[in-house]
């Protein structure tokens, strides 16, 4: 006998996942995607184009690139200097950041503050996430005209904003019995704050700090690039746009891959640590 | 008069089903009250409704002499620090040691410079020793609570409450994660409490025979209604029978 509660599908077998609309949307979607996506390489324009030829070359620039690395218009200690620079922005752009990120998250978790206030800090964030760094280092251009000053406020505006969301998620993790038993004991906000809140949080807080370092670190090289930062991606820039110095950009392309592997290893280790279950 | 006289308080949550119906009682200083009734009769909501941890809707909650539903912020601090609270699940803050979570019970007391700089006096640091001595947990003083047995951490948990010098305190199922060994122990400390320094204990608890062996008095909730008040001795069938709708034979083989 079946219950009311019981969901079968057409051929008459029990559901287990609850909504069936939400994986109708989803097959739909991809599979329109896959559709586009074969419709897209048939309209290409391909006249001009010799495919054999254009795969040879593409192959013997990579080669020069990556098997020939050298560099000529600067010296060891002006690139080390330069990836020093590229650091610094990231380095100041995710500690300003992550400092007044605490704040704001005290205040945007839910757990902590007023209802209407966290609302308010929260529908602010998520709108200075949506858009890219790279159009906030540009709008602050504006004023500041390119070059490190944008990319530094535009990096740290985009950094308080994923730090933001990533702090008061850890904020209200925190287990609700252990604010309440504060609370019974007389203590203030800030006493509770600073020896229940912020001791049960403090490795996640210092995990999400140095994962936006990494993510900062490439935006920073990208920064040098495309709004004038200075730094190593400056001389990417210049090796590849204007002297079109393939050896360069590859030499130029390996100081920064060591740099992303050397932060990817570490913040591999972080979330390890912290967060298992991220891991995949 | 009463240390604590309670009248007519009354609670729901955002629903219209009111968890608290009209709830009286009062409790004299020195004396152990344990309030029994199944899962979902309101007795943590009554107990948070004292310290307003939960503001009740109205009703007045009268506190060594003051209203305490009338209180503003900081008065109500002021009023929190001489009522202790332990918790079922001890609610310790688990990455600090135990000699930190005992000194949080001092922050009532301090300004909010002091207490976030940790500025505790050699008094109440001693206070706090003699307290873990007491209670038989001094040698655990430098652990992280989340090195320690369930047992343990309620131990904690009770001299953080202890150190803040109530005149109250407030047992939400002090013993309903722990083992008969530990739950005993944690009774008898409780016990002692209320008869050595005089501080008045109300005490949640599910068990029946363990109320009955320790309190002084019982209420028994049942639907946010006080259904029974008095001595364990006028606790009977009939009685047990209208605070879980079941006589306590069911009750136990359950
Ligand atoms: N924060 C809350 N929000 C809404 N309803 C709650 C909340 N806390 C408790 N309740 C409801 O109030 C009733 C009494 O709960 P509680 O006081 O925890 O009972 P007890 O401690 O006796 O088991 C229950 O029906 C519960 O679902
Ligand atoms: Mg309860």
């Amino acid at each position: 006998m079946d219950s009311v509660y019981v969901k079968r599908n057409k051929a008459g077998r029990i559901n287990i996942k609850a909504g069936n609309k939400v994986n109708s949307v989803i097959n739909t979607t991809v599979i329109s995607l896959t559709l586009l996506t074969v419709i897209a390489f048939l309209l290409f324009d391909y006249t001009g184009l010799d495919i054999g030829r254009a795969v040879v070359e593409t192959a013997s620039n990579l080669k020069t690139m990556f098997l020939q690395p050298a560099f000529s218009h600067f010296t060891w200690r002006e690139g080390l200097y330069q990836l020093g620079v590229t650091i610094s922005l990231a380095v100041l752009a995710t500690i300003l950041g992550a400092i007044i990120a605490f704040f704001l998250a005290l205040w945007s978790a839910v757990n902590l503050s007023n209802r209407w206030v966290s609302k308010a800090i929260k529908i602010f964030v998520a709108f200075i996430r949506a858009v890219p760094t790279v159009l906030w280092v540009l709008i602050f251009a504006i004023a500041a005209g390119l070059g490190s000053e944008a990319a530094i406020l535009g990096m740290l505006f985009h950094s308080v904003a994923y730090l933001v969301k990533a702090f008061s998620e850890a904020f209200e993790e925190v287990d609700k019995g252990m604010l309440e038993a504060l609370k019974s004991t007389g203590a203030g906000w800030w006493q509770t704050v600073t020896h229940a809140v912020i001791p049960s949080t403090s490795t996640y807080l210092l995990s999400w700090t140095f994962l936006r370092f990494e993510i900062n670190f490439s935006v920073a090289v990208a920064m040098g690039a495309a709004a004038g930062a200075g730094g190593i991606g400056f001389e990417l820039f210049m090796a590849s746009g204007f002297y079109f110095d393939l050896r360069e950009v590859g030499f130029i392309t390996y100081a920064i891959l060591l740099v992303a592997i050397v932060l990817e290893m570490m913040s591999t280790k972080l979330k390890q640590r912290y967060f298992p279950s991220a891991v995949k | 008069m009463s240390l604590l006289d309670v009248r007519g308080l009354n609670k729901s949550y955002q629903t219209d089903a009111k968890v608290l119906k009209d709830i009286h009682f009062t409790a004299e200083t020195g004396e152990f009250l344990s309030i029994i009734g199944p899962s979902g009769a309101g007795k943590s909501t009554l107990l948070r409704c004292l310290n307003r941890l939960v503001e009740a809707d109205d009703g007045e909650v009268i506190f060594d002499g003051q209203d305490l539903r009338q209180l503003k912020k900081k008065q109500l601090r002021e009023a929190r620090t001489n009522i202790g609270m332990v918790f079922q699940h001890y609610n310790l803050v688990p990455r600090l040691t135990v000699i930190e979570n005992v000194l949080h019970g001092r922050f009532g007391y301090k300004s909010t410079f002091q207490g976030v700089l940790a500025r505790f006096s050699e008094e109440e640091k001693e206070r706090a020793f003699y307290l873990l001595e007491k209670l038989g947990i001094e040698a655990h003083a430098y652990k992280r609570c989340d090195q320690l047995s369930g047992g343990q951490q309620q131990r904690v948990g009770i001299c953080r409450a202890l150190i803040q010098d109530p005149k109250l305190i407030l047992c939400d199922e002090p013993i309903a994660s722990l083992d008969p060994h530990s739950s005993k122990i944690i009774m008898d400390y409780l016990k002692s409490i209320s008869e050595e320094m005089g501080i008045t204990c109300i005490v949640n608890l599910h068990q029946v025979e363990v109320a009955q062996s320790y309190s002084d008095r019982i209420i028994g909730l049942n639907d946010g209604s006080i259904v029974f008040d008095g001595s364990n001795l006028q606790l009977d069938q009939i009685y047990l029978k209208r605070v879980y709708g079941m006589s306590t034979r069911e009750l136990i083989t359950v």
